[in-house]
C-alpha cells in the first residue's frame, strides 16, 4: 500500500486526531487549575478547530481528487461518502459549541476527546465497504456514546442511562457481530462488493444467509431506535447530558442508516433475497410508526418526547430502505440529514431553555419563549415544523421524496407485507399525529405565558450562529432541494 | 405573471409586519392594511387583464423547481380562481378592517394573518399539484396560532382540533397525490397536463375519487367532518373567523373542484348520487342545529356549515349552472359569512361582551345601525333576491333539477333546508335584536342604554362586504362569465369521459 495516498486520503480524520490530543495535552498540561469553564471554552474551540480544518479538506478532497477505494474497499472516497463525513463533522462542531458554555463534570478534555472519537467512528462508518470495518468503527462510535451518556457523574439518572445503552448496545453488537459472522461464511467475504457478486451468483438462498439478514438487522435496529428494539432510547435521550443526546439523534443516526443501507446492498438486488427481509423490516417499519408516534403523544418531557418521535423518524426512514431501489436509498439519505440539522437543532434549543439553567427539560421549560427570546422562538417553530414535515420547511421534502419512492419501486413488489402502500398510508395518518405533539411544544413556546420568575435565557453568539444556520439549511433545502437529491442521486449511482 | 404579486406581496408584508416591534402600532396596522389592499388591487388588474373570450389559463409562470420529483413551480389564473382571488383579497382586506383594535402581539397577528392569505392566493394559483399542497398546508399552522392566542371560547381545543382534521385530510390528499402521478405515468405533477393527457382508467378513478374528494371537502365543512368548523369558527378571533368562512372552506371546495372533479371526471360521475346525498345532509343539518343554538356565533358558523352545503351540491352537479352555482356560492357565502362573523363576532361582541342570545335585550333600541346592518347581512343570507345569495343558490337547485341522476326527494331535503334557514335567520333576529333579555331585570346584567357607533375601519369594511353582496346580486353577469370561462374545459371533459346512467 502506497502511504502518501493513504496520507492524503485519511488527511481529515489525521487533523480531528491531532485536535484530540490538543484538546487533551492544552487542557492536562496548561490549564490544569483554571477555572472549568474557561477549560471547557478553550478545548470546545480546540476540537472545533480541528472539524472545520477536517470539513475543509474534505470540501478540497471533493473539488480535487476523483473517486477512490483504497485497500479493497476499506475505505471508498466518493463525493457521497465524503458528503456524509463533511456533515458529521460538521454536526459534531455544533455539539461541540453547544456544549462549550457547560462542563458536565470536571473531565471536560475527555469529554470532547470522546465526541472527537465518536466523530472519527461515524466518519469510517460512512466511508467503509468492509464488514470488519464497519464493525469497528461502530463500536468505536458506540463505546464513545456509553461513556457520554454516563458523562453526568453526580446525576444518578445519567449513570443508569449510561448503563442501560451500554447493556442494550452490547448485546445488540453481538448480534451484529454474529449475523456479520454467519454472513461471512455465506459469502466467504469481507468485502461488501464482493458479497454482491456472491449473492447474485447463488443458486438456492442457504437457510444460513436469512439466519444472518435476520440477525444483523436486530443489531442494527438496535443504532437506529427501531421498534421494538427502542427501549434505550427514551432514558437515553432523557438523561444523557443535552448535546450528548443531540450527537446521538443526530450524528449516530445518520451513521447508522448508511451502514443499514450499505449492509443490506447486497441483499436488495434480486427479489428473492430481497424477500428474506423484507417483511422483518416492513414490520419493524410499521411498529416504529405506531410506538414512536403514539409514544409521544403522552410525553411532557421534551428529550423524551424528541426520543419516540425519534423512534417515529426510524420508521419513515425504514420505508424508503423497504423500497430497496437506488430512488429509496437517495430518499433515506436526504431525509436522514434534514432529520439530523432539524433534530440537532431541537436539542440546541432545549439546552438553551432547560440545562443551561438546570432544569430537567420539561415542556413548561420552554413557555412564553417568544416574550422571552422572539428569535429563539421562531428558530424553535422552524426546527420543530420541519420535523413536523410542514411546507416549505425541507421536513416535508424528505417526506415527500421517501414516500414517492415507496410507490415508485410498488411494481417490483409482490406479497402483500411488501405493498409500499398501507405503509405510506399509516406513515401520512401518523404523521397528521405527529402534529399534535410537536405542535403542543410550539404552542407552550407561542402561546403560554413564561413563568412568574422565568429562567433567563443565554445564548451565546457562537451559538447563535450555530442554530442560525441550521435554521438556514431547513429552509433554503425545503425551497431548493434539487440541487441535494440531485447530488446524492447522483453519486449513488456513481 | 401579475396574479403571482399577490402571493408574493402577502409573504413579504408577512416578513415586514412580523419584524415591526410590537410598540408600533400605527405602523404595523397600516402595513397591513396596505398590503392587503395591494392584494386585492393585484387580483382586481389581474381579472381585467384576463381575456374572457379566450378562457383557459392565462399569465401562466412555469418554472422548474424539484426536476427530479416531476415537481413545477407553476402558476396561472381562470375564471375560477381569479373570481375566488378577488374573494380572498377582499376577506383580507376587510380583515385586515376588522382587526384594527388588536394590540397584543399586534405584530405577530397580521404576520400569521398575512401568512395564511399568501397560502390561500398560492392554493388558488397553484397549477402544479404538488405546489397547490405546498400552499395548502403553508395555510393550515397560521391558522392554529391565530385561534390558540388571539381567540375565545376554548380556543386551545379548538385550534388543535381545526388543525388535526385539516391535517389528516391533508393526508389523504398526499396520498392521492402520489396515485395520481403514478396512476398517469407522465413523470409530472402539471394539472393542466394530468387533466388532459392522463387518462385514468375508469377503476383507477373510482377508487381515488373518494379519497381525493374527502380530503379537500372536509376543510369545505363537509358532513360529517363538520365539527371543526363551528368550533373554530367560534374560537378564532374575528378576522381568523372571516377568513375561515371567507376563504379557508373555500380552498377545500376549489380542491374538490379542481383536483377530484377536474382530473377525475369519471369517479365523480359515479359518485355525484352520493355528494348530494350528503350535501343535502349539510343543508338541512346545519340549518337544523343553527335553529336550536344559544351562542349568536354558533350560529353562525353552524349557518355557514349549512351554506357549504350548496356548494357541495353544486359540485355534485356536474353541469354547468350547477357547478357556476357552486363557485358563485363560494364567492357569495364567502362574502355574507365573513359580513355575518365581522358583525357577529366583531361588532355585537366588542360592544356587548357576551353572544349569549339570551343576555340580549332589545338590542335594535341600543345598536340601531349594526342591528339593521345585520337583519340585512341575515336577508342575504337567507338567499334574498337582489343579494348574491340569491342568485348562487338559484343556479345550484337550478343544476340539480337538470341533473337527472339525482332523486326527487334530494332537491325536496334541499328545500326543506331553505325553508329551516328562512326560519333560523328570521327566529336569531328575533331574539336577538327584538326580544327582551331573559335574563333581564337583574341590575348585573343591565345594558347600556346606547352603544358606541361603528367605529371607522369597521364602517367602512361592512359597506365594502354589504356593497359587493349587492353588486353580484344585483348584476352578477360579469362573474358568471368570468365562472363559466373557466368551468368550460371542465365541463367538456365531463361531457366527453360521460357514462350513461
Amino acid at each position: 500500500m502506497n502511504y502518501s495516498i493513504l496520507l492524503t486520503a485519511l488527511l481529515p480524520e489525521l487533523f480531528v486526531v491531532l485536535s484530540l490530543f490538543a484538546a487533551l495535552g492544552v487542557d492536562y498540561g496548561l490549564l490544569r487549575h483554571h477555572p472549568l469553564p474557561t477549560r471547557s471554552r478553550i478545548a470546545a474551540s480546540i476540537a472545533c478547530i480541528g472539524l472545520v480544518i477536517g470539513i475543509a479538506v474534505i470540501i478540497g478532497q471533493m473539488l480535487w481528487f476523483a473517486p477512490r477505494s483504497l485497500g479493497q474497499d476499506q475505505i471508498v472516497l466518493t463525493s457521497l461518502t465524503l458528503g456524509a463525513k463533511a456533515l458529521l463533522f460538521g454536526l459534531a462542531t455544533v455539539v461541540c459549541i453547544l456544549s462549550a458554555d457547560q462542563a458536565p463534570n470536571t473531565h471536560v478534555s475527555e469529554y470532547y476527546a470522546l465526541i472527537l472519537l465518536s466523530t472519527l467512528g461515524a466518519g469510517f462508518l460512512v466511508c467503509t465497504e468492509n464488514l470488519l470495518l464497519i464493525f469497528v468503527a461502530l463500536e468505536l462510535v458506540s463505546l464513545s456514546l456509553y461513556a457520554l451518556t454516563a458523562f453526568n457523574k453526580s446525576s444518578r439518572a445519567s449513570a443508569e442511562a449510561g448503563l442501560k445503552y451500554f447493556t442494550f448496545g452490547a448485546v445488540s453488537s453481538a448480534f451484529l457481530l454474529f449475523g456479520l459472522s454467519y454472513f461471512y461464511g455465506v459469502v466467504q467475504t469481507l468485502n461488501l462488493h464482493d458479497a454482491t457478486l456472491a449473492i447474485t451468483s447463488l443458486e438456492a438462498i442457504p437457510p444460513l444467509l436469512r439466519v444472518a439478514i435476520l440477525l444483523i438487522l436486530v443489531g442494527l435496529g438496535f443504532k437506529i431506535a427501531m421498534a421494538p428494539f427502542h427501549f434505550w432510547v427514551p432514558d437515553v435521550y432523557q438523561s444523557a447530558p443535552t448535546p450528548v443526546a443531540a450527537w446521538i439523534a443526530s450524528g449516530s443516526k445518520v451513521a447508522g442508516f448508511f451502514v443499514l443501507i450499505k449492509i443490506l446492498q447486497p441483499v436488495a438486488i434480486t427479489p428473492s433475497t430481497k424477500a428474506i427481509w423484507m417483511g422483518g423490516v416492513a414490520l419493524g417499519a410499521a411498529l416504529s410508526l405506531l410506538i414512536g408516534n403514539l409514544g409521544a403523544l403522552r410525553q411532557s418531557n421534551l428529550k423524551r418526547l424528541l426520543a419516540y418521535s425519534a423512534v417515529g423518524h426510524a420508521g419513515y426512514m425504514l420505508i424508503g430502505v423497504l423500497s430497496g431501489t437506488v430512488e429509496g436509498m437517495a430518499a433515506v439519505i436526504f431525509y436522514v440529514v434534514i432529520y439530523a440539522l432539524a433534530n440537532l437543532g431541537a436539542f440546541g434549543v432545549i439546552n438553551l431553555v432547560s440545562d443551561r439553567n438546570g432544569l430537567t427539560a420539561d415542556i413548561q421549560d420552554i413557555a412564553g419563549c417568544w416574550k422571552r427570546s422572539p428569535l429563539l422562538a421562531l428558530l424553535t417553530a422552524v426546527f420543530f415544523l420541519s420535523l413536523a414535515g410542514i411546507p416549505p420547511l425541507a421536513g416535508f421534502i424528505g417526506k415527500f421524496y421517501l414516500f414517492f419512492s415507496a410507490i415508485e419501486a410498488q411494481p417490483t413488489i409482490a406479497k402483500w407485507y411488501e405493498g409500499a402502500y398501507w405503509l405510506v398510508g399509516l406513515a401520512l395518518l401518523m404523521s397528521a399525529v405527529s402534529l399534535y405533539y410537536y405542535l403542543r411544544v410550539l404552542k407552550v413556546s407561542f402561546v403560554s405565558d413564561p413563568a412568574a420568575t422565568p429562567a433567563p435565557i443565554r445564548v451565546t453568539s457562537a451559538e447563535w450562529i450555530c442554530l442560525g444556520l441550521l435554521a438556514l439549511l431547513l429552509i433554503t433545502s425545503g425551497l431548493f432541494p434539487d440541487p441535494i437529491i440531485h447530488f446524492i442521486r447522483c453519486s449513488l449511482v456513481g | 405573471m401579475l396574479p403571482l404579486f399577490t402571493v408574493i406581496l402577502s409573504f413579504v408584508g408577512a416578513l415586514a409586519v412580523g419584524l415591526t416591534p410590537p410598540e408600533r402600532l400605527r405602523t404595523i396596522r397600516w402595513t397591513a392594511l396596505i398590503t392587503a389592499l395591494l392584494g386585492l388591487i393585484t387580483a382586481a388588474f389581474a381579472t381585467l387583464q384576463y381575456h374572457i373570450a379566450d378562457g383557459g389559463y392565462q399569465s401562466v409562470v412555469s418554472l422548474p423547481w424539484v426536476a427530479s420529483l416531476g415537481i413545477q413551480f407553476k402558476s396561472g389564473v381562470d375564471g375560477i380562481s381569479l373570481s375566488l382571488l378577488l374573494l380572498t383579497g377582499l376577506i383580507a382586506f376587510c380583515g385586515v378592517l376588522f382587526s384594527w383594535d388588536i394590540e397584543h402581539r399586534a405584530n405577530e397577528f397580521f404576520a400569521f394573518f398575512l401568512a395564511l392569505i399568501g397560502g390561500v392566493y398560492g392554493v388558488f394559483l397553484s397549477l402544479d399539484l404538488v405546489m397547490l399542497f405546498v400552499f395548502y398546508e403553508i395555510a393550515i399552522v397560521p391558522k392554529y396560532f391565530l385561534i390558540a392566542i388571539w381567540g375565545s371560547t376554548r380556543r386551545e381545543y379548538a385550534a388543535m382540533k381545526l388543525v388535526i382534521y385539516s391535517f389528516t385530510s391533508s393526508s389523504l390528499i398526499f396520498f392521492s397525490l402520489l396515485a395520481l402521478y403514478f396512476g398517469a405515468g407522465l413523470n409530472t405533477f402539471d394539472l393542466t397536463r394530468l387533466a388532459t393527457e392522463a387518462h385514468y382508467s375508469q377503476t383507477f378513478q373510482i377508487v381515488v375519487f373518494p379519497i381525493v374528494f374527502i380530503g379537500f371537502a372536509v376543510l369545505a365543512g363537509m358532513w360529517p367532518f363538520h365539527t371543526w368548523a363551528p368550533t373554530g369558527h367560534v374560537a378564532a378571533p374575528t378576522a381568523a373567523s372571516m377568513l375561515l368562512a371567507g376563504v379557508v372552506m373555500k380552498l377545500g371546495a376549489y380542491g374538490c373542484l379542481r383536483v377530484a372533479i377536474g382530473l377525475l371526471p369519471l369517479g365523480a360521475q359515479h359518485w355525484a348520487q352520493w355528494i348530494a346525498v350528503i350535501a343535502v345532509i349539510n343543508i338541512l343539518y346545519g340549518a337544523l342545529i343553527a335553529l336550536v343554538q344559544s351562542d349568536f356565533k354558533f350560529v353562525i358558523g353552524y349557518s355557514s356549515v349549512s351554506h357549504m352545503g350548496f356548494v357541495l351540491l353544486g359540485l355534485a352537479t356536474l353541469n354547468i349552472t350547477g357547478l357556476n352555482g357552486a363557485v358563485l356560492q363560494m364567492f357569495s357565502h364567502g362574502v355574507i359569512g365573513a359580513l355575518l362573523f365581522a358583525l357577529v363576532g366583531g361588532s355585537i361582541y366588542r360592544r356587548t361582551h357576551t353572544r349569549q342570545l339570551a343576555d340580549f335585550d332589545r338590542l335594535i333600541d341600543r345598536m340601531p345601525t349594526i342591528a339593521w346592518l345585520f337583519i340585512v347581512a341575515g336577508l342575504a343570507s337567507m338567499g334574498m333576491p337582489g343579494f348574491s345569495g340569491f342568485v348562487a343558490e338559484l343556479h345550484v337547485l337550478i343544476g340539480a333539477w337538470q341533473q337527472p341522476l339525482f332523486p326527487v326527494w334530494i332537491l325536496v331535503v334541499a328545500g326543506l333546508g331553505i325553508i329551516v334557514t328562512f326560519a333560523y335567520t328570521l327566529i336569531k333576529i328575533h331574539e336577538a335584536f327584538f326580544r327582551r333579555s331573559v335574563t333581564a331585570n337583574d341590575p348585573a346584567h343591565a345594558l347600556p342604554e346606547k352603544y358606541p357607533p361603528l367605529t371607522c375601519p369597521e364602517t367602512v369594511a361592512l359597506v365594502v362586504l354589504i356593497a359587493a353582496a349587492l353588486g353580484v346580486g344585483l348584476y352578477p353577469k360579469p362573474l358568471i362569465e368570468l365562472i363559466n370561462s373557466g368551468l368550460a374545459p371542465l365541463v367538456a371533459a365531463l361531457a366527453t369521459g360521460a357514462v350513461t346512467p
